[in-house]
């Protein structure tokens, strides 16, 4: 049954996306409805079953197409590919209903629906990738993702920023799969089959460089500092719900690629450990302190998912480094606070993409500081936002916190590793992580503050009004699975088999409830009940001016200052003088800039060397018909040397 | 959840509740007596309260649903996190009640939700508070982590209750070294109530205002129930240090006498204790913002320090 | 006599004093304090050496212990003070390479080091207490941390100051791990009162930079009263 509800699933995506595709002269709503539609069903029919796989724990295999005997298309689920679907058909299904509206609004005429099908196909590709039976598949169709998600990408191509974003995107999605296949064919030449089964032989150096290929492969696609930078250009550039897919579920296919291989074909050794949990609290804390700058609501979002997607990578590092010494069940916790961890990043921040969409549909503006006052206008997307930032800034009780909490108490119990070395390491990381989760909590009460509290900072929020129904039910349902991922997280592990991993979050939810509750009637019954509502103290103006609010600059400025090493400002100052002591000002210049460090010291000298190499090469090819011919020659001698000496 | 546990409940609650305010005016008295006031009297802060819930409630016009939801929060989280620390009485744990982790993530939700209303009304010093708020608590949390990290190892255990039920066996602190957690604890102790020479609780002067700007805006029984909250984060962080490094005369065994000498042994080492708070405050004074990071450096490094003699050795 | 196992935890506590000590000396800016935390870590390690012979009964560690409170906690510190009340300088405001926040994490990265340096250098054999072997990574750290200061600080009482937290790492580390005979240990310390001796000639006599410093206020006119404005 759950072979032909999956195959159901994929042909409900494709023919959703092969029908916009024939109809894409047509820029009718009724198209879009119903392949948008489709991918809602699909949805459905693969939460459905991957939770049936989930909560049953039973593995299905089935091969859908064999054009070569050794060459199949087959499909395997398991309780980890599960996992992975169910949070592909969660996010796709509320991105889904979220984008029937949404798409409405936006420009482009026709060419909506092309975004509807690449938006379909990239759904699919995803779930073809976790579903993947052999490496060959999972590389295919991890290909078709990032080309469909390319497409999605440059929707608005018609503007520089987002072609600049795009060839970005490209290039490094391009590296991710270049490295993945390498890693791919390694294993390949190591073991001579395509199939993800366990490396019989270990520790040669060729399971080392695959291991290592993949894992640059994944961590670009992650968006793991130093491979992040194609997330803050991609994700303003897309529309907000692609962004939401993006940032959402491919990275967590990323996680997923690692988490398969990691688990299923190698035996890790503890410095690879190592070399994640380096990688991840790298990512959380930059991620984070980066995030924490920017202005631009996206920007912000896709920095913070750098940052957990680097918490993913922490709780997966601690895991291998745990398990290698010999603590299975503090592993087991730890790979678990990961997985958990993904999902719920991938609700949050789904949540906070479509929420930040319908901000910047009503408002036109992705600059934070021309925000503010939403509160009042957009009552329920700043209630549904708010639930977002409550969950990503792990909170109690709700579902980022479980998660954190989970990683945290793996830490906690890891100081019992025996190696002294390892041990300074796990500390060090564990302060960083703490730090990273206390300034995601500053990082989102700035966004929070600037965008919806206080007074409206332009002409536009203020004339900000509500987005409708289907805008406000995607997101609605991704907030309430984040509180009852929270509440409940207790229950479902000991669902799925893992009693006791965490404490039960429902009844600290509870005594929250009835605290409050307790208080409420207390002060009922014997405080004043009158309330005015009244100018407040305004630091000596007589009524509030926007002019005079805390800005988004301001708030995060002493963090700006205390980090200032990090940030690596440039400031420069340009002044003259009327006297020669320099002491009577004439006029001046000065600007802060903010470095781009990975991009001026990593990503451009790359690109130049790129260039420089190409343009070597290049000499090669020189048009004249004489010198191919010499190639040909040259080349058909060095064939024959070779199978004269080795074959 | 068995019937001690709900008597300890109710009793932690109310004992509590009941204690809050009387540190901290009791705080106040000692730092009026080093600058030679008299200072007012140790029930001030009840009559306060008392004021204070008699006294309407101003909303500004431009404030949204947080500025009203923001005092019952911080006194929910506030209040469960008391259930957390056992003051004069440890019953066995039940569900995730004593989690470490989770009594140190109660009370930042409070103080979540305490910046956003400081953000709520727009005005610049609420504005300025949460900012310096959030940035304190952000560079001060590697250092809390650590301090609660190696408390979990020193004890092996994760759960404030079985923490405190080994050290209520013993008299004098379980292992010499926690003293020096202890050390550490105070540091975070003064950091997380914002007093001298991080914050200055008793001004509301531009340069030292940290957690009085971000409650600048709340008044009447709201204001009652904010000042209630950090008093009860101050009362309990008090006798998460007193039970560790003074355990004696904690109870484990649900007995009315036993309770009673427990709470009354609490009251005078809180007073132990909220002395050398006040002292230390009046023999400090009020640190420049941006010299506040190497303080914490400081503070990191000395915690990092007894952590590395601890497990090291 | 006493229990061996609180004798340890109050060396570890001891231990702690000394390197916050060090830290304080690392990173203040305020001298007037940098004595007073000086004799205070001098008085540690006197603590440290009377606790060792309570342990252990070697008589020589009794007299460290009283050799130390004598010249380093007292005589010492006297000497400074008289050269602070001279020179008039309160604050040391000015790090070179180093801010006061970095080489707290310098020197925490720097015992890491040393500690694994140590252990792969002392043989850890499995009667050794890891106490002596920390007290050695203690001590080293303290001597290494005394030459942060030599070389982070420009005013020359500071450097002096280094100078002599670094001799005390030297102890430090002597009476953990090398047992120096007293004799040697006397003659240091008659070094260290000659240098700080020298320094007080030095300092109130012909401090060039406090010269050029007091020459550029009469420039500028800005020496009215005798109180030092830096």
């Amino acid at each position: 049954m759950i072979p032909e509800l999956f195959i159901t699933a994929i042909l409900v995506l494709l023919g959703g996306a092969l029908l916009s595709f024939a109809l894409s002269s047509r820029d009718e709503r009724t198209v879009r409805t119903v392949a948008l539609g489709s991918a809602i069903i699909a949805s459905v029919f693969l939460a459905a079953l991957s939770l049936f796989t989930l909560l049953t724990g039973q593995n299905f295999v089935f091969t859908v197409y064999q054009p070569f005997p050794y060459l199949a298309i087959s499909f395997f689920i398991d309780r980890l590919a599960a996992f992975f679907l169910l949070l592909i058909a969660i996010i796709g299904g509320c991105v889904a209903v979220y984008t029937v509206e949404y798409f409405e609004h936006l420009g482009g005429g026709a060419r909506r629906n092309h975004l509807c099908a690449f938006g379909n196909l990239f759904i699919l590709a995803m779930v073809l990738v976790v579903s993947s039976a052999t490496t060959i598949s999972f590389l295919l169709f991890w290909e078709l993702m990032a080309a469909s998600s390319f497409f999605l990408v440059m929707y608005e191509y018609t503007r520089e920023e987002t072609r600049k974003a795009g060839v970005f995107y490209f290039i490094m999605t391009q590296l991710s799969t270049l490295f993945v296949m390498l890693g791919i064919f390694a294993l390949y030449v190591q073991t001579g089959s395509f199939a993800i089964a366990p490396l019989t032989a270990a520790g040669s150096p060729l399971i080392t460089a695959a291991f290592l290929a993949l894992f640059v492969g994944f961590a670009i696609k992650a968006g793991i500092i130093p491979f992040h930078k194609w997330l803050p250009y991609a994700h303003p550039a897309s529309p907000s719900p692609i962004s939401a897919l993006l940032s959402g579920v491919m990275l967590k296919i990323a996680v997923y690629g690692l988490i398969r291989f990691l688990l299923d074909v190698f035996q890790p050794d503890i410095w690879w450990g190592v070399l994640i949990l380096a990688a991840g609290t790298t990512s959380a804390v930059l991620g984070i302190i980066y995030a924490l700058k920017e202005h631009d609501v996206k920007a912000m979002l896709a920095y913070s998912s750098i940052e957990n997607v680097g918490i993913v990578f922490v709780g997966i590092g601690l895991s291998i480094i745990l398990s290698a010494a010999n603590l299975p069940l503090l592993a087991t916790i730890s790979l678990l606070g990961a997985l958990f961890h993904a999902l719920n990043h991938a609700l949050f921040k789904a949540l906070l993409f479509l929420t930040s969409g319908s901000v910047v549909h009503a408002t036109h503006t992705r600059d934070i500081e021309h925000m503010g006052g939403l509160a009042h206008r957009m009552p329920w997307t700043s209630g549904l936002f708010f639930v977002g930032a409550v969950s990503i800034s792990a909170l109690p009780p709700f579902n980022g916190f479980a998660s954190e909490l989970m990683i945290f108490s793996a830490f906690f119990s890891s100081v019992a590793v025996v190696d002294p070395l390892l041990k300074v390491l796990l500390f060090i990381s564990l302060a960083l992580f703490a730090l990273t989760s206390a300034l995601s909590m500053a990082c989102f009460v700035k966004a929070f503050g600037s965008i919806f509290l206080a007074l409206p900072r332009s002409s536009e929020s203020e004339k900000a009004h509500e987005v409708s129904e289907m805008m406000l039910i995607g997101p609605g349902i991704l907030a309430a699975a984040c509180i009852l991922l929270g509440l409940f997280s207790y229950k479902i592990f000991f669902l799925v088999g893992y009693p006791a991993v965490i404490p039960d979050m429902l009844l600290i939810g509870i005594l929250l409830l009835v605290m409050a509750a307790l208080t409420y009637a207390f002060l009922y019954f014997f405080a004043s009940r009158e309330v005015r509502v009244s100018e407040t103290w305004g630091c000596g103006i007589h009524s509030q001016q926007p002019a005079t609010e805390y800005t988004g600059h301001g708030f995060s400025e002493p963090i700006d200052i205390i980090f200032s090493a990090i940030y690596r400002t440039r400031t420069k100052n340009e002044r003259t003088f009327f006297d020669r002591a320099n002491c009577i000002f004439a006029e001046g210049t000065g600007e802060i800039r903010l470095m781009k460090v990975f991009e001026e010291y990593l990503y451009l000298p790359l690109a130049r060397f790129a260039v420089w190499a190409a343009e070597s090469i290049s000499r090669f090819q020189n048009g004249c018909l004489d010198t191919y011919l010499l190639y040909v020659f040259v080349a058909v001698v060095a064939v024959i040397i070779f199978l004269g000496w080795y074959a | 959840m068995s019937l001690d546990f709900v008597v300890y409940m109710m009793v932690n609650t109310l004992l509590v509740i009941a204690a809050a305010p009387f540190f901290v005016s009791f705080i106040k008295k000692v730092k009026a007596w080093t600058q030679g006031r008299r200072g007012p009297s140790v029930f001030q802060t009840y009559a306060n309260l008392a004021k204070l819930l008699k006294k309407e409630v101003i909303y500004s016009p431009h404030s949204s649903r947080i500025m009203r939801v923001t005092p019952y929060v911080n006194i929910a989280a506030a209040l469960v996190a008391s259930l957390f620390v056992p003051l004069a009485f440890v019953p066995e744990p039940v569900g995730g009640i004593g989690n470490i982790i989770l009594f140190l993530y109660l009370l930042a939700l409070g103080k979540f939700f305490m910046a956003l209303s400081g953000l709520d009304a727009g005005s610049s010093f609420g504005g300025m508070g949460s900012s310096r708020e959030m940035s304190i608590s952000a560079v001060i949390e590697p250092t809390t982590i650590i301090v609660f990290a190696a408390l979990a190892f020193v004890f092996k255990t994760l759960n404030i209750f079985t923490i405190f039920s080994v050290t209520a066996g013993s008299s004098t602190p379980v292992t010499p070294t926690l003293i020096l957690l202890g050390i550490s604890l105070f540091i975070i102790l003064i950091v997380e109530t914002s007093r001298i020479p991080v914050d200055n609780p008793e001004t509301h002067l531009e340069l030292t205002m940290i957690h009085e700007g971000m409650i600048l805006e709340q008044s009447g029984r709201n204001l009652a129930l904010m000042e209630l909250s950090s008093g009860i984060k101050l009362t309990l962080l008090i006798a998460l240090l007193i039970n560790l490094v003074l355990p004696f005369g904690l109870g484990t065994t649900l007995t009315v006498a036993g309770i009673a000498i427990a709470a009354v042994l609490f009251l005078l080492k809180g007073v132990l204790l909220g002395g050398i708070i006040g002292l230390f405050e009046s023999s400090m004074s009020k640190m420049r913002f941006f010299r506040l990071p190497s303080l914490f450096a400081m503070a990191f490094f000395f915690s990092t320090l007894t952590i590395i003699i601890e497990v090291f050795t | 006599m006493t229990d061996m196992a609180s004798i340890e935890g109050i060396i570890k506590i001891l231990f702690v004093v000394v390197i916050i000590a060090a830290a304080y000396i690392i990173s203040t800016r305020n001298i007037l304090s940098l004595v007073s935390v000086y004799s205070l870590q001098s008085l540690t390690l006197a603590a440290i050496a009377l606790a060792l012979w309570i342990a252990d009964g070697k008589i020589v560690l009794l007299e460290i212990a009283i050799v130390t409170i004598a010249s380093k906690v007292l005589i010492i510190p006297y000497f400074i003070a008289t050269i602070q009340e001279r020179i008039r300088i309160k604050r040391d405001i000015e790090f070179h390479y180093l801010n006061p926040t970095t080489s707290l994490l310098v020197s925490m990265v720097m015992m890491l080091v040393i500690y694994f340096a140590l252990s792969r250098i002392l043989p850890t054999a499995p009667g050794t207490p890891s106490l002596l072997f920390f007290g050695a990574v203690i001590g080293i750290s303290l001597m290494l941390m005394g030459m942060m200061v030599t070389f982070s600080r420009k005013r020359a009482i500071t450097k002096v100051m280094g100078y002599l937290s670094m001799e005390n790492g030297v102890l430090f580390f002597g009476m953990f791990v090398t047992e120096l005979p007293l004799i040697i240990e006397f003659l240091i310390i008659i070094d260290l009162i000659i240098l700080v001796l020298l320094t007080t000639i030095l300092a109130v006599g012909i401090d060039s930079t406090l010269e050029e410093y007091h020459n550029r206020l009469h420039r500028f006119h800005l020496w009215e009263d005798k109180e030092d404005a830096s």
